[in-house]
C-alpha cells in the first residue's frame, strides 16, 4: 500500500467534495474542516430550464397532439425526440454543469446523496418530464433544514407521487371511493421501507395500510384546474377517520393527517438511525465507525432531524477522516472529479462535458435511471467489478485524448503530488500526455477517496 | 477438502438413490455416462432474476380455480380465452409462445406457489434473501457464487455491476454491452504494471482483459438484437456456448413491479421474457442440450387486483424451469386454492414450497453437488424431492 502524508485538505476535496478543481485544494489547505462547513448552503436552480408547471404544460401539449393525430388518422410526431429528451437532457446537463462549476461541491454531494435517497426512474413519457425536477424543486431547497420538510416536500411532489402511483390512489371508503378504483400502498410502503425508518424499521402492514389511508387524496392538479400545477389534496380520495400508525392515533384532519404522519416519522430514533448510517456509509466508508454513526444519531435525536447539524457532526467527527482511502468512486463521482481534473470551473468545456454525460450511462449509472425507488447502490462492490473497471478505462482513454493537460500539473493540482512512487514512476514513463493523464485518472489513488 | 471425489460419490450416491426409480440408470449405457462430459458439452445453468415481484397469477393462469374471477375479473377476462392449457386446471399467458412450445416439448416446468424466505413484502430484503439463501442474508455472499464455488466452475453476470447472487469467495466476471470504443492494448500492458500492488484492481483488469477477448466478435451478435433483455440473452448464450466459456450466468430483467395498468405493461415483459429464452436456445445452439435455465422472482402479488387496475406486494409466486436438460411437461407445486380462507393473511398467494429448494434440486441432479456442498449453499433448505433434470442428456447419449 501507498504510503501518504494525512493530508487533511486532500481529504476534503476528496472524500467530501467532487474532487480538486482548478485552486481548490489551496483553499481547502488554511483550514479544512471550516472549508466544508462553509458549504452548508443549498444549491441554486435555474426555474427557467424546467419546473413542475412546464412539465405539465408539455405532458397536456403531447395529451392534445396524441388526440389530435388520433382523430385526423395523422402520423404522430416523434414526441420524444423532439420535445422529451431534450428537456431532460437539458436538465440533466444543467444539473452536471453545476457539479463540476460549484464552490460547494460538498453541498452538491448531499443533493446527490438524497436525490439517489429519494429515487425516481423515467419509466415513462410522464416521469421523464417530472424525475428531473424532483431534486431540483423539493431536494434543494430543503437540504440543510429539517428533514421533516425535506421529506414532506418530496412525498408532495408530483414526481414521486406519480412514480410511486399515489396520485390515483383512492380510499375505499371515500367519496370517489365508491366507484370501482381503490388504495395503492406503493408510496406508503417505501416511505417507510426506504425513506424513512427503513426495512428493519419496527413497521407492520397495518401500518403501510393506514398510512395509505392517511396519504390517499394526495394527488395532483388535472388540467382543468385553477391556480398553479402540481401537489392537489383531493379530498374525495381521501380515506375519512382516525389512523393508527405504530401506535399513535392521527385524527381525521385532512391533507394535515399525512403531514402529521411524516413529521412524526422524520423525528422517529430509527429514522435517524437509518439515514445516519447511510449517509456515513456514502461518504466515509462501507462500514461507517461505529462512534461516528452513534454521535450523528444523538445530533438528528437532539435537533429534531436538522440536517445541517447532522452534517456539521460529521464533518468535525475525527474518525472521518480515516487516512486509509475507503470508498471506490462511484461512476457518478468518477465521471465528475475526472472531469473537474482537467478542466477549469471558469471554462466549461460542452464538448467534455457531453463525454461527462455518455460516461454515466455507459458506467450504468445514468441519472433518474436507476429503475428501482432504492436507488443506485453505494457499495463498493456494486461498482468495482471487472466490466466497470472494463468502462472506466475505455472512458478514461477517451476523455484523456480530449484535453491538453500535462498529467504533471494535474497531480499537483489534484493531490499535491502526493502519489505512490510506483504511479509517479510510470506516470514519468507514459508515452504522451493524454495516456499519462489516463494513467494518472486511473491511479488507485484516484479511483478511491 | 478435495471436491473431485466429492463430485464423484455424490454421483455414486444418486445413483444408489434413482435404483429402482429410474429404469435408465440401470442400463450398463447410463452408468458409462457418469463419466465428467466431455469439455464442451458441460451441464449449463442460467438464472434468470425478475426484479420488482412478477405477478405469478398472470403468468400462470389458475383458470379452474373458483375463486379467481371474483379476485382479479379485469385482469383475467382479456387473456383467458388465447391463454395455453397447461392441464390441472392452469394456463399459460398467450404471451409465452416459446414457453408454451418448450412444455409441449417437455422442456419446461412451471412451478407454482413458491416464495423466497423473505417474511416481508420488500423487493430488496426478498431480493437479498433470495439470492443470497443463507438464513440471514449476507450481501457479499451469494447461492449461485457459493454453488459455482464447490462446483469449481466459472460464472459470469450480465450486469454493469456485480448482484447479490454472484458475490462471494469465487471471483464472478461481470460483463455488459459496451458503448465506447476500448482503450488501447498499450494502455491495458501500463495498466498492468500500474495496478501491481493493488490487489483488487489488478485481480479487476485481468478478468476484465480475459473477458473482452472471449467476447471479441461478438459485435455481430449485439447489433441483431440492439440492447435489451434479447441482446443480453443473446450475449449471454455466447459466452456460454463458448469451450472455454464459464458454466454458469445470471441475468437480470427489471420492471415487474406493477402497481398500475398491468394489461399492457406484463403483456410486453412476458413477450421480452419469452423472446430471450427463445434466443438463449437459439444462441446456445448443441448446448441447450445440457443448459437449465432457472426464471424466479421475489415474491408474488396480491390476489385482488388493486385501485389502480395492477396488484400490490404480494407473498407467493411463481418460477420457470426450462432448458434441453429438464424433464418438463407438467405443473408442479401443490395448488393452495384462491378462497378467501386459503390466502396468505386473507390477501396473498399461500406459499407451499420455497423456491431455493428447486434450486437446490437442480444442484444436486444437474451438477451432481453433494448433500455437503448443498448444505454450503443453502445451509437450512431441504432439496425437493422431485425429478427435475432428465437422467442424461441427449447429447451425452450421442457421444
Amino acid at each position: 500500500m501507498t504510503v501518504e502524508k494525512n493530508n487533511r485538505a486532500i481529504i476534503a476535496v476528496n472524500r467530501f467534495g467532487l474532487g480538486a478543481t482548478g485552486a481548490e485544494l489551496s483553499a481547502a489547505q488554511h483550514d479544512p474542516e471550516q472549508w466544508l462547513l462553509q458549504q452548508l448552503v443549498s444549491p441554486v436552480f435555474d426555474k427557467k430550464l424546467g419546473d413542475t408547471e412546464s412539465a405539465f404544460n408539455m405532458i397536456a401539449d403531447i395529451k392534445a397532439l396524441k388526440q389530435q393525430s388520433r382523430q385526423k388518422s395523422m402520423k404522430l410526431p416523434d414526441i420524444g425526440r423532439t420535445l422529451i429528451r431534450p428537456y431532460r437532457q437539458a436538465l440533466i446537463m444543467d444539473s452536471l454543469e453545476q457539479s463540476v462549476q460549484t464552490n460547494t461541491p460538498l453541498a452538491v454531494r448531499l443533493l446527490d446523496f438524497f436525490s439517489n435517497h429519494f429515487s425516481v426512474s423515467v419509466s415513462t413519457q410522464t416521469m421523464t418530464l417530472l424525475a428531473p425536477i424532483l431534486e431540483r424543486e423539493a431536494i434543494a431547497p430543503n437540504l440543510f433544514g429539517s428533514f421533516a420538510n425535506l421529506l414532506i416536500a418530496v412525498e408532495q411532489h408530483p414526481a414521486m407521487l406519480v412514480y410511486l402511483n399515489n396520485e390515483k390512489s383512492v380510499g375505499p371508503n371515500s367519496k370517489a371511493g365508491k366507484r370501482a378504483r381503490g388504495l395503492n400502498e406503493n408510496l406508503a410502503r417505501e416511505i417507510l421501507e426506504l425513506h424513512t425508518l427503513g426495512v428493519d424499521g419496527g413497521y407492520s402492514l397495518a401500518d403501510i395500510r393506514q398510512l395509505a389511508m392517511a396519504i390517499s387524496g394526495w394527488s395532483i392538479t388535472d388540467e382543468g384546474d385553477a391556480g398553479p400545477s402540481g401537489f392537489k389534496f383531493r379530498d374525495n380520495y381521501h380515506q375519512p377517520g382516525a389512523r393508527t400508525i405504530l401506535g399513535k392515533v392521527y385524527p381525521d384532519s385532512g391533507e394535515v393527517q399525512g403531514r402529521a404522519v411524516l413529521e412524526d416519522l422524520a423525528r422517529h430514533r430509527k429514522t435517524a438511525e437509518y439515514i445516519s448510517y447511510k449517509l456515513a456509509q456514502h461518504l466515509i466508508a462501507d462500514q461507517p465507525p461505529k462512534k461516528l454513526v452513534s454521535a450523528m444519531v444523538e445530533t438528528w435525536v437532539k435537533t429534531e432531524g436538522n440536517i445541517k447539524a447532522v452534517v456539521t457532526t460529521m464533518v468535525k467527527h475525527p474518525e472521518s477522516w480515516d487516512s486509509q482511502r475507503n470508498k471506490f468512486k462511484t461512476p457518478r463521482e468518477f465521471v465528475l472529479s475526472a472531469y473537474r481534473a482537467v478542466n477549469y470551473p471558469e471554462d466549461v468545456d460542452q464538448g467534455l462535458l457531453n463525454i461527462a454525460m455518455r460516461g454515466l450511462n455507459f458506467m450504468g449509472q445514468k441519472p433518474f435511471a436507476s429503475g428501482s425507488p432504492a436507488g443506485y447502490s453505494q457499495l463498493n462492490v456494486a461498482w468495482s467489478g471487472s466490466d466497470a473497471l472494463m468502462k472506466r478505462i475505455d472512458w478514461i482513454s477517451l476523455l484523456s485524448k480530449k484535453t491538453r493537460e500535462t498529467p504533471s500539473n494535474v497531480a499537483a493540482r489534484i493531490f499535491d503530488s502526493q502519489l505512490s512512487p510506483l504511479t509517479v514512476k510510470l506516470l514519468a514513463g507514459a508515452e504522451s500526455r493524454a495516456q499519462g493523464l489516463a494513467m494518472l485518472l486511473l491511479s488507485p489513488e484516484f479511483q478511491r477517496r | 477438502m478435495n471436491d473431485q471425489n466429492n463430485k464423484n460419490i455424490a454421483r455414486r450416491d444418486l445413483l444408489k438413490a434413482a435404483a429402482g426409480s429410474f429404469i435408465a440408470w440401470h442400463s450398463p449405457a447410463a452408468l458409462s455416462l457418469t463419466d465428467i462430459p466431455s469439455d464442451n458439452l458441460k451441464p449449463k445453468l442460467v438464472w434468470v432474476i425478475l426484479r420488482g415481484a412478477m405477478d405469478s397469477l398472470h403468468a400462470i393462469l389458475p383458470l379452474s380455480d373458483p375463486s379467481l374471477m371474483e379476485h382479479r375479473k379485469r385482469l383475467v377476462t382479456p387473456v383467458k380465452n388465447s391463454a395455453f392449457d397447461l392441464g390441472d386446471g392452469f394456463a399459460l399467458h398467450p404471451a409465452f409462445k416459446e414457453l408454451s412450445r418448450l412444455y409441449k416439448e417437455k422442456q419446461l416446468i412451471p412451478v407454482v406457489a413458491t416464495e423466497s424466505g423473505a417474511n416481508s413484502r420488500s423487493h430488496f430484503q426478498a431480493q437479498d434473501m433470495l439470492e443470497s439463501g443463507l438464513p440471514e442474508v449476507d450481501t457479499e455472499s451469494g447461492w449461485l457464487n457459493r454453488a459455482v464455488e464447490a462446483y469449481r466452475g466459472d460464472s459470469v453476470a450480465v450486469a454493469h455491476t456485480l448482484p447479490i447472487g454472484l458475490r462471494g469467495k469465487h471471483l464472478a466476471k461481470t460483463w455488459y454491452p459496451d458503448l465506447l470504443r476500448p482503450a488501447s492494448d498499450d494502455l491495458f500492458q501500463r495498466l498492468k504494471v500500474l495496478y501491481k500492488d493493488d490487489q483488487l484492481l489488478s485481480e479487476r483488469l485481468d478478468e476484465g482483459l480475459e473477458n473482452r477477448q472471449l467476447l471479441s466478435g461478438m459485435e455481430e451478435v449485439e447489433n441483431k438484437y440492439k440492447y435489451n433483455f434479447s441482446s443480453l440473452a443473446a450475449s449471454c448464450a455466447v459466452m456460454l456456448a463458448d469451450k472455454n466459456g464459464p458454466d454458469c450466468a445470471m441475468l437480470e430483467m427489471n420492471g415487474w413491479d406493477t402497481h398500475q395498468n398491468q394489461l399492457g405493461r406484463l403483456d410486453r415483459k412476458f413477450k421480452q421474457l419469452d423472446q430471450g429464452i427463445a434466443i438463449l436456445r437459439e444462441n446456445l445452439a448443441e448446448q441447450w442440450d445440457n443448459t437449465v435455465v432457472v426464471v424466479t422472482t421475489e415474491f408474488g402479488r396480491t390476489v385482488a387486483e388493486n385501485g389502480t387496475r395492477g396488484t400490490d406486494h404480494g407473498t407467493a409466486s411463481a418460477m420457470f424451469i426450462t432448458g434441453g436438460a429438464v424433464a418438463g411437461g407438467q405443473v408442479q407445486g401443490r395448488w393452495p386454492g384462491l378462497a378467501e380462507a386459503n390466502l396468505y393473511q386473507g390477501r396473498d398467494l399461500m406459499p407451499t414450497s420455497d423456491t431455493r429448494q428447486w434450486i437446490r434440486a437442480i444442484l444436486s441432479q444437474h451438477w451432481k453437488l453433494s448433500a455437503a456442498q448443498l448444505d454450503y449453499v443453502f445451509p437450512t433448505i431441504k432439496t425437493m424431492d422431485s425429478q427435475l433434470i432428465r437422467p442424461y442428456s441427449k447429447s451425452n447419449t450421442a457421444t
